[in-house]
């Protein structure tokens, strides 16, 4: 498999862009020269100097991202023996083949940062670091599967593209590469959807007591609402958008889409208020968030178990690949 | 009803007679599909009596990978019908 275009070989720092940052000069006026580029729509790539705010949040940021994409095939991998047809388990398959790689890509940059990889997953099978809500829930029925690979892939789209201008360039290339595949993703789950929507009145019933289901957790997802003005994700250019302007962007394309196929969202207060342009909501329970987020959700600890267990069986391949003894 | 042109020729389907009992729908095969010479053998067959296989699965299983590209999600047809049993019009287009 040819490289992607993230995966640039890390420069030796005579190789660094002529930056003001990159320079010798007092961190202050490093630090100054860093905070006006990137806000001015520059790009930083691994090689450059960066002030440790930054590097730890860049790196934060991608862990949890990687975290979510090896978590989030454990729910549809549920379901790849009990797929319908041959096309769909194929295409189920071929979906989690591509989020663990999502997971690899990501991993690879935000090792880049400095953290080891080894690091990270232990981090995340001890409980110390995230991964998204929506991956601690069960999957009841096959409903779920195109609810999931339709609406869920949906909002992490909406986010995904708007990080694709991110300062930290080796993330946003690899953002560009996900978004494309991920699209193909959401096309299977619409297609699942609507062809049990047309189907008998047990399935489409399935649908809309899947879609009554996802729909809290869908509304948590991009998070509480943040002050644009005090978000440190924002003032980095790390990210573009808000948790709340992603939301209005997911319910401004999809809720029309859900509705077009006759189905209905449960939540009673949802509708768009024409005149302030904004769409109106119960708030989301950041009760259940926070819960569900700490590995406390109705699966967290079953899938962190799977994982762990992954890890150890596989330990003698790392070892064996790993062992400097080795010829590679 | 399938008819053979040639000798050595496949059975190919030719189209159907209604008729009350077999006899017959042999005798109108014969008046419709035989009558200018154009087949050596025909065979007729109760509708009932034939297997269809239709499942895409078994015979045009996804070994191309087309569910992995966004050609082999065309859904414009399954779209329109959930529209139309829903009574629902297309969104519009966003403005942005």
């Amino acid at each position: 498999m040819t490289d992607p275009l993230s995966l640039d070989p890390v420069l030796p720092p005579r190789e660094r862009s002529r930056l003001p940052f990159n320079e010798d000069l007092p961190h202050d006026e490093r630090h100054g020269h860093f905070v006006a580029h990137v806000q001015a729509g520059g790009k930083i790539e691994a090689t450059d100097w960066m002030p440790d705010e930054y590097r730890t949040a860049v790196l934060r940021f991608v862990e949890m991202h990687a975290n979510s994409e090896l978590m989030g095939v454990l729910p549809e991998r549920e379901w790849i023996m009990r797929a319908p047809t041959l096309r769909r388990k194929l295409a189920l398959t071929s979906k989690v083949q591509d989020e663990v790689g999502h997971a690899q890509l990501l991993y690879r940059v935000a090792e880049d940062l400095g953290k080891p990889r080894e690091a990270m997953i232990n981090d995340l099978l001890d409980g110390k670091t995230k991964f998204h809500n929506v991956f601690h829930y069960p999957t009841r029925t096959w409903a779920d599967i195109g609810v999931i690979a339709w609406l869920v892939d949906a909002a992490a789209i909406v986010a995904q593209q708007a990080l694709r201008e991110s300062s930290y360039a080796p993330y946003a290339r690899t953002m560009r590469k996900i978004c494309w595949e991920e699209s193909v993703h959401i096309m299977h789950g619409r297609d699942v959807v609507v062809t049990m929507v047309t189907g008998t009145d047990g399935q489409r019933a399935m649908i809309q007591e899947a879609l009554d289901r996802w729909w809290g957790p869908l509304m948590q997802m991009h998070g509480p609402r943040s002050d644009r003005a005090k978000d440190r994700d924002i003032f980095w250019r790390i990210k573009a958008k808000t948790s709340e302007e992603l939301r209005q962007e997911f319910l401004s394309i999809y809720v029309p889409r859900v509705r077009e196929l006759g189905l209905s969202l449960p939540d009673p207060e949802l509708r768009h208020d024409e005149a302030e342009d904004v769409w109106r909501y119960t708030e989301p329970d950041w009760d259940e968030l926070r819960t569900v987020v700490t590995n406390h959700g109705p699966k967290s600890q079953e899938r962190l178990d799977f994982r762990r267990t992954n890890w150890d069986a596989t330990r003698w391949v790392r070892d064996t690949i790993l062992d400097p003894r080795t010829d590679g | 009803m399938f008819q053979q042109e040639k000798e050595g020729g496949p059975m190919r389907h030719g189209g159907s007679v209604l008729a009350p009992d077999e006899v017959l729908a042999v005798h109108y095969a014969r008046e419709f599909y035989g009558r200018r010479q154009e087949s050596v053998r025909l065979w007729v067959v109760r509708r009932a009596d034939i297997h269809d296989l239709t499942d895409p699965d078994l015979l045009a299983p996804p070994m191309d990978r087309s569910f992995k590209k966004p050609g082999g999600y065309v859904m414009r047809d399954k779209l329109a019908a959930a529209r139309e049993a829903a009574g629902q019009e297309k969104p519009k287009a966003r403005a942005k």
